[in-house]
């Protein structure tokens, strides 16, 4: 890198990109007792690269058009072009290990405290990346065309239906119709291909380098000083890169033998039917990753006001956590009642999202209110948990 | 050993949420099909519910010959025998419904006893009251003639090409194989009250078991259906869904090869990676 | 590392460098494939054509591959040239400009082909005879079925052309 003369010199005098892979890459260092949990925030790049590379190359015979996107996707894209089945289970399988990946890269953050101080901006900003994923995969969903992704935007847009007075007019400005039909196909293409990914990205870069700014966390969430950064840190490259090539490698089998032996979970069999506006199959439900906030819109089945509330509150409610939990202890390692909570926030939320796929009756019903008023509870339950902290640290400090 | 602790975590957790929204749910959402195919053991190629074909009873297909002229061709084509349709499809359509087919081959691909009991009672062994060809009240003896007679003229050992193009696509359309269906789907609306579904990737939509399920005995699986039950016999219907599994999913054997191919590269990867993790990382302790 | 034997540290990076090289020409591959044309598009690869549809003395465009072929039924008084004809009297060349691809006009009073671009000329044989075109039209490879032409395959007919000139 720090070769005299050349280009890199002379892109060095004008960008100085020296100094950025300094800050960047070699001179980023990362504390020894931070484990594979922390290669997640690169697996998500990962994936998000190869979200846009397959959708580079299904946009190159997609057409954005309700009478062509059925058969553009299923029969030119999955049929004539050589490898395009490739390309096509290669995203939308991304798009669902996304959602896994971004899951546990939250966990790890919200289990060993990320979000505290000083790293508010690296969650909220994480957080904005959640919302933008997500909202980038309910556009991506509808292009096919097909009955899933059809009545899946169909009923989502219709809760916009339910804002006080603006709801109904908002819904049929959004739609571009009074149902969803080719103009809501043709935007939902745009935000999905050009205008998210963009926000996506720019997004990502503010994230990263307020990362670089605060360092990482660690899982004892005791920051290193200086002096014992450069003693004990290991660089960012080469060092821990070695270790995120060996995660990396082992995450694409995984993802690989997703994309060729077992792609069912993320190209749903309904969405075979090619979309039809008079007929709802007989269930619907979001895509898994979905489904525990579906769950929540759901479980407060005798009040569709609340569930909504509920359903809005329960997306949004985690980016309050930096401010929810002001405990002086930072890693979940050494808060045993945080511990306690968070395995049954986790657990909590596996079981709305098993619920969120079965119908909502009977029994059903109510575990899915259980489930939501657990949820909530949670968050309910971290200033308390703080308070009683706080309170101990004081006992010991004394 | 602390990491692979936290994988095992990762690995079970993502199990458990995968058997909830994966078998689980298909288990509960699909309850109503599980239970059809146990009451009636789905695909049921004997047609238990008809009544076998009465003990003694020989079929001649020069006699079968001589009562399909007599109650059959004033409706239906067998152009094999040179005989064709008394009026053209479009006519034909707009008074039935739906396209009469040609009986050439018809006797290749239904179950003996099914197309016994079809004669003699279309409405009751289609399950379908709907149906469009009216029961013309033949003796047990002539409707087995005519079934030995069928079977005698129709192509031996069809492909599954042939038996669908047989069987279904006087109703459904093959888009992506260029295939229309015969009927018009005005017509097929007005007799069926829906224009029944594109078969091109029917199997994707539907999977194999279904299939085998719903062609076999419509109404037992989708109460209601307009669909007939066709009579299918075992060979015939395998052949059949064969072939739609095949122009659904054209590339599953390339799938299958290019998969191994990618997987034996990643775990080689998965080697190198490690052993050079294991090398940066060797002296830093 | 500058050891005489190579290190093993060396090895591992080069090693871990091919084989990811690999993988990239692998997805390169596939990527490169999926420009190819799609398989409706190869199958229209040729064209079929009945030449006694066209009159003595008229020309006939003929779409293959999306380009225009021209088929004209010649007549004594056009030029004549044996390497050139096609089944006797007809002259079957792609309608494409060897200058710089536009598509000539005949005119039906001079008996050539005008190129509206800049000027070029043509005789009834598809010979270049005025600007700067810098040689005939180009002969489409066929073959013939009778008075059927099959244009986009090579006949025998089309060697012993393609020999001659
Ligand atoms: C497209 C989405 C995202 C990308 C590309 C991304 C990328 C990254 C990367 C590369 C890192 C540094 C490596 C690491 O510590 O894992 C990181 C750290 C972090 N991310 Fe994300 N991230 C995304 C979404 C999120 C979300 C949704 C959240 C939480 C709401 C989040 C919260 C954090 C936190 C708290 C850290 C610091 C972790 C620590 O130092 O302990 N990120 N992210
Ligand atoms: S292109 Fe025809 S003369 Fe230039």
């Amino acid at each position: 890198m720090e070769k005299k003369g050349g280009l890199l010199e002379w892109l060095d005098k004008r960008l100085a990109v020296n100094a950025l892979w300094r800050i960047m890459m070699s001179e980023y260092y990362l504390p020894k007792n931070i484990n594979f949990l922390w290669s997640f925030g690169v697996l998500t790049m990962l994936v998000f690269a190869i979200l846009v590379i397959s959708g580079i190359f299904l946009l190159m015979y997609y057409k954005p058009d309700a009478k062509l996107a059925f058969d553009s996707v299923n029969k030119t894209i999955m049929m004539d072009v050589a490898f395009g089945w490739v390309f096509r289970h290669t995203h939308a399988v991304a798009a669902s290990i996304m959602f896994l990946v971004l899951y546990i890269h939250m966990a790890r953050g919200l289990y060993y405290g990320s979000y505290k101080a000083p790293r508010e901006v690296v969650w909220i900003t994480g957080f904005l990346l959640f919302v933008l994923m997500s909202a980038t995969a309910f556009t991506g969903y509808l292009l096919p065309w097909g009955q899933m992704s059809y009545w899946a935007a169909q009923t989502i847009t219709t809760l916009f239906e339910k804002i006080p007075f603006i709801g109904p007019d908002l819904v049929i400005w959004i739609r571009g119709n009074y149902i969803v039909a080719d103009a809501t196909l043709t935007r939902f293409f745009a935000l999905h291909v050009v205008f998210l990914p963009l926000l996506l990205i720019f997004v990502t870069a503010v994230h990263l380098y307020a990362v670089r700014i605060v360092g990482s966390n660690n899982e004892d969430g005791i920051p290193m000083t200086k002096e014992e950064k450069k003693v004990k840190g290991i660089p960012f490259w080469p060092v821990f890169m070695a270790k995120e090539y060996f995660v990396m490698s082992v995450f694409l089998l995984f993802f690989f033998y997703l994309v060729f032996f077992n792609y069912n979970f993320a190209m749903d069999p309904i969405n075979f039917q090619p979309a039809d506006y008079l007929q709802t199959p007989m269930h619907i439900y979001p895509e898994w990753y979905f489904l525990a906030y579906y769950e929540v819109l759901r479980g407060f089945f005798f009040s569709q006001n609340l569930g909504l509330i509920a359903f809005v509150a329960s997306m949004f409610i985690i980016l309050f956590m930096p401010w929810l939990d002001r405990s002086p202890i930072v890693s979940g390692k050494h808060r045993p009642l945080y511990k306690i909570a968070f395995w049954i926030f986790i657990f909590d939320f596996i079981f709305l999202t098993i619920l969120g796929k079965l119908p909502p009756t009977g029994l059903y019903a109510w575990l899915g209110l259980a489930g939501s008023i657990v949820f909530f509870l949670f968050f309910a339950a971290l200033p308390i948990i703080s308070k009683i902290e706080k309170s101990q640290v004081e006992k010991a400090g004394r | 050993m602390k990491e692979l602790k936290i994988l095992a975590v990762i690995v079970v957790l993502v199990l458990i949420g995968y058997w909830g929204i994966e078998p689980l749910a298909h288990s509960i959402m699909h309850k109503h099909i599980e239970e059809a195919i146990k009451k009636y053991n789905l695909p049921d190629f004997k047609f238990s519910d008809l009544d076998p074909i009465p003990s003694g009873l020989q079929g001649n297909p020069q006699a079968g010959k001589e009562a399909v002229k007599t109650f059959c061709i004033s409706c239906h084509s067998v152009k094999k025998e040179g005989i064709n349709a008394p009026m053209p499809p479009q006519a034909a359509a707009q008074s039935f419904g739906v396209v009469p087919p040609d009986l050439s081959n018809i006797g290749g691909i239904l179950d003996e006893k099914y197309l016994f009991n079809f004669l003699k009672n279309p409405q009751k062994a289609t399950e379908n009251p709907k149906f469009a060809m009216p029961a013309l009240g033949l003796s047990d003896q002539q409707a087995i003639d005519i079934v030995a007679y069928l079977k005698s003229i129709a192509k031996k050992n069809m492909s599954g090409k042939e038996v669908v193009e047989e069987g279904c696509v006087r109703c459904h359309s093959i888009k992506y194989q260029k295939i229309q269906a015969l009927s018009p789907p005005d017509t097929m609306k007005k007799y069926l009250g829906k224009v029944p579904p594109d078969l091109s990737v029917i199997y994707k939509a539907k999977g194999e078991e279904y299939l085998h399920a719903f062609i076999n005995k419509p109404q037992a699986i989708l109460p209601g259906t307009g669909m007939p039950r066709v009579g299918l016999d075992k060979e015939a219907q395998e052949k059949a869904i064969a072939y739609l599994e095949e122009i659904a999913d054209p590339h599953k054997e390339q799938r299958t090869k290019v998969g191994i191919i990618v997987l034996a590269y990643l775990l080689v990867m998965v080697g190198l990676t490690y052993a050079w993790k294991r090398k940066i990382w060797k002296n830093l302790h | 590392m500058a050891d005489d034997k190579m290190s093993r540290r060396d090895f591992l990076l080069y090693a871990m460098g091919g084989w990811a090289a690999i993988g990239a020409a692998g997805v390169l591959y596939a990527m490169y494939k999926t420009w190819e044309p799609l398989p409706e598009v190869k199958a229209q690869a040729t064209t079929k054509f009945d030449l006694s549809k066209v009159k003595p003395g008229q020309l006939k465009v003929v779409s293959w591959r999306g380009k225009p072929v021209f088929v004209l039924h010649k007549t004594p008084d056009m030029k004549k040239c044996e390497d050139r004809t096609v089944a006797g009297e007809y002259t079957v060349v792609l309608g494409i400009c060897t200058h710089l691809g536009c598509i000539p006009n005949w005119e039906a009073d001079k008996k050539i082909w005008h190129c509206p671009c800049h000027g070029g000329e043509y005789d009834a044989c598809g010979r270049n005879i005025f600007g700067p075109p810098p040689r005939p039209l180009d002969i489409p490879p066929f073959k013939l079925e009778g008075k059927t032409i099959i244009i986009g395959e090579e006949g025998p007919e089309y060697k012993k052309l393609m020999e001659k000139a």
